[in-house]
């Protein structure tokens, strides 16, 4: 590792500086946010383990619910959208030679845009005034404030989205006839992703502002759902290409291999911006309202987002076993003992791409009709997205952390930093594994989700979950330990670990590999194409929901 | 010539007669999916064609524009929901279907779109804005069931559908006249 670093300072020094001091400011106050949240959301995690269990019972003044919708929206929102901006916008500063001044603004204007937002939401749980949970299902209602707290957070949203478009556009005019730095590609996309996944839940927000205010009696239940999941799902496949960039260009490197085929890794990223929104549909398998032949062809649009990811699969080891047997590895699977399992840049990103094996397979029964029907809205569902979400993506985020902020922040990832790193990401799979390997079985008994009470009265089909629900609480204390470590690893690697340099890790091409080809770069086709699926996908449920609506609901208050 | 045989394959898969009778079922899948569906698989194996007849297509359509008229005026006729009807109710209208999309219009749209002049192809999209534009104008707006096999509901959507068409088409020039497509070439300038 010291002796690659000093060869790439002679070779390319913009490799090891190029992300610039006010770059990084930009950066690491994303960082920032995002680990605050993970402490806070964290910590409502465990509480719910507790509750759930039984080994606690919240004060009065606190419910499950209030608890449920912070947890959600902290971590699902605000910790994977801080994280993956900070982390992108590093990327790009780092691809393209540093950020315009513009641009710059643009992040720092939707920074304060969004600490607003997020700051005017979570008052309205704390006030217990907005306990609807993440995804805010209409007719749940909301104070009026809460929604434009969402309001805002789109914003700065776009205003990052402008701030990546402009220097995108610059770079191409000052650059005819080259490709876009992969970094700076994968950016381009998950920023499209965002400006056109967030459409839809914006317009879904302000339908429900007047509803919430009271100027307007009802509204459309099942379009809002729908308008949901437009974005809902858009943004899991966000965190996948945020995921994925790390995995097709820094893992890599840090194996000391190069990097797989420029051509196929623009061609995912291609796959999943255009062909992922519709997805959408496969969160809605059990609404009424949506006719049994358009979910039926929503399958497959469902199933084609796993032709990347097999894609990517097999990219992987592809690279893996390249390595592995460059390093001298041997024999079937002796490249695998080559790899180098004590680095925590490594360890955790391979974890997560493991987990993706068993994320992907769930996600797959998820998707399938009649086995929706028997875990849908069970635990199941959450000990599914624990594992995607909660391994493979975060723990991405985890390993990336490891040379990201020493990178910031000029300073150093010392050994002993490293083995912490290594005790964390065990710690966080093996929670994870007891959390969510729980959650799926009793799932698949009938335990439902997002109640905080399933004694049922001491029903005996209720009472055989207990064993399990004390699984979630023991998974949830390991888990939050994890936090904890990872929150100090990262806080510690910001603002006191030894000055120093640390190396961008970003993996080079194959010797002989061909240049990606320029139509690649066709972002207005790639939008267009986007938009003609997303047409092509919503015109007929929306119209016939819209067309053929029952009376549409009143603001409800359950809580 | 692999395309021409996923051409090949992507016809025989929509007509077999689970996937037409589903996707019929729906009429804006009928017409904005399966249509354009058969027209692709035409447009595949188009190649074959052009490799076997070639001197057919040098004659009759040396610049294009004879085989883009046919292309618009075979894709339009299916737009007529007369016979979209037909096509569901009379077998040999369905056959008559199968054959004039793929053969009529894919293989002429393959043929001519690479020789148009680019005043040809402007007039090409234009004509199909102007088109969807009405179509949804006219679905939308009809009180009356145009179709007899296909609710009121349904020929909405697809006026919401034309419409959505044309705006993706709208998008798409816009972006070709607003970005240097130059820029897409691949000759690397030194
Ligand atoms: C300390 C670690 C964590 C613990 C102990 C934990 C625990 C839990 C528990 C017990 C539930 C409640 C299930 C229910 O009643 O339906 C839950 C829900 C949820 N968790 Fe976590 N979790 C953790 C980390 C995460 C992370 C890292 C994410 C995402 C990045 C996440 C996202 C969610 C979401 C979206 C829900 C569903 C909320 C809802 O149904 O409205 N969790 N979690
Ligand atoms: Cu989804």
């Amino acid at each position: 590792m010291e002796q690659s670093l000093k060869e790439t300072i002679r070779q390319d020094p913009k490799k090891i500086l190029g992300v610039n001091p006010l770059d990084a400011k930009v950066s690491l106050s994303y960082l920032t946010v995002a680990f605050v949240s993970l402490l806070i959301g964290g910590i409502l995690g465990l509480v719910q383990g507790l509750e759930r269990a039984g080994l606690i019972d919240l004060p009065s003044w606190l419910n499950y619910y209030q608890v449920l919708t912070a947890h959600g929206l902290l971590l699902l929102l605000v910790f994977t959208a801080t994280f993956s901006i900070g982390y992108l916008y590093a990327n790009l500063s780092h691809a393209l030679g540093g950020l315009l001044p513009k641009v710059r603004k643009f992040a720092w204007v939707g920074f304060v845009l969004m600490i607003i937002g997020v700051a005017m939401a979570v008052t309205m749980i704390v006030l217990n005034e907005a306990s609807v949970l993440y995804t805010f299902y209409p007719p749940l209602a909301a104070h009026p404030i809460f929604y434009i707290g969402l309001v805002f957070v789109v914003l700065g949203i776009w205003a990052c989205c402008a701030g990546v478009f402009i220097n995108y556009r610059h770079w191409r005019k000052n650059h005819p006839g080259q490709v876009t730095p992969l970094l700076a590609y994968f950016t381009m996309a998950v920023f499209v992703l965002w400006f056109f996944a967030t459409i839809g839940v914006t317009i879904e927000v302000f339908t429900l502002i007047p509803w919430s205010m009271g100027l307007v009696e009802t509204t459309n239940v099942m379009v809002g759902r729908t308008l949901f999941w437009w974005f809902g799902h858009t943004l899991v496949n966000i965190w996948y290409l945020v995921a994925i960039s790390a995995w097709y260009v820094f893992v890599p490197k840090i194996i000391g291999g190069r990097h797989f085929s420029d051509k196929l890794i623009r061609l995912v990223v291609i796959l999943v911006v255009v062909l992922n929104i519709p997805g959408g549909f496969h969160h809605q398998i059990i609404d009424p309202a949506i006719s049994q032949s358009i979910k039926f062809l929503h399958v497959f649009m469902s199933l084609s987002i796993a032709v990347p990811s097999l894609m990517t699969a097999f990219a992987m080891f592809a690279v893996f076993e390249r390595t592995g047997r460059k390093l001298g590895g041997k024999g079937l699977l002796g490249w695998l003992k080559k790899l180098p399992w004590g680095d925590v840049r490594f360890l955790a990103p391979m974890i997560a791409m493991i987990s993706f094996i068993f994320g992907g397979a769930g996600g797959i029964v998820n998707t399938s009709n009649q086995l929706n029907q028997v875990i849908h809205n069970t635990m199941w569902v959450v000990g599914h997205f624990h594992i995607t979400v909660g391994v493979s993506v975060v723990l991405t985020f985890f390993g990336i952390c490891y040379w990201l902020i020493p990178y910031l922040a000029k300073r150093k990832l010392t050994p002993k930093m490293n083995k912490l790193g290594i005790i964390q990401t065990v710690i966080w799979t093996v929670g994870m594994i007891i959390m969510s390997g729980s959650m799926h079985i009793v799932g698949l008994l009938g335990d439902p989700r997002r109640t905080s009470d399933t004694t049922y009265g001491g029903h005996e089909a209720a009472a055989g979950w207990i064993p399990f629900e004390m699984l979630f609480a023991v998974g949830a204390t390991l888990l939050l330990i994890g936090v904890i470590i990872q929150v100090y690893a990262v806080f510690n690697m910001m603002f006191f670990a030894p000055k120093g340099l640390t190396e961008y890790p970003v993996a080079e091409p194959e010797d002989d590999a061909t240049p990606a080809p320029m139509w690649t770069e066709r972002w207005g086709l790639w939008i267009v194409l986007l938009l003609a699926v997303v047409a092509m996908a919503y015109v007929v449920p929306i119209v016939d929901m819209i067309l053929n609506a029952p009376p549409g609901s009143p603001p409800i208050r359950t809580w | 010539m692999k395309l021409a045989k996923y051409g090949l394959v992507l016809y025989l898969f929509l007509a077999l007669p689970p996937v037409a009778n589903l996707l019929e079922s729906i009429m804006i899948v009928h017409m904005h999916m399966q249509m354009p569906l058969l027209i692709a698989s035409g447009f595949l194996m188009g190649r074959f064609f052009q490799l076997k007849f070639p001197r057919f297509f040098e004659k009759w359509n040396s610049n294009g524009v004879p085989g883009i008229i046919l292309f618009i005026i075979v894709w339009s006729y299916w737009m007529i929901p007369r016979a979209m009807d037909e096509a569901i109710t009379i077998q040999a209208v369905e056959i008559f279907k199968f054959i004039s999309l793929p053969l009529l219009a894919g293989v002429p749209l393959r043929d001519s779109w690479k020789k148009l002049a680019s005043v040809g192809k402007d007039i090409t999209f234009v004509y199909f804005i102007l088109m969807f534009l009405i179509m949804g104008w006219i679905y939308i707006g009809s009180e009356s069931q145009v179709c007899n096999n296909y609710l009121l509901v349904e020929q909405k959507t697809v006026g919401f559908g034309s419409l959505a068409i044309a705006a993706c088409i709208i998008i798409y020039l816009l972006q070709l006249i607003f970005i240097d497509q130059s820029e897409f070439d691949e000759v690397q300038k030194d």
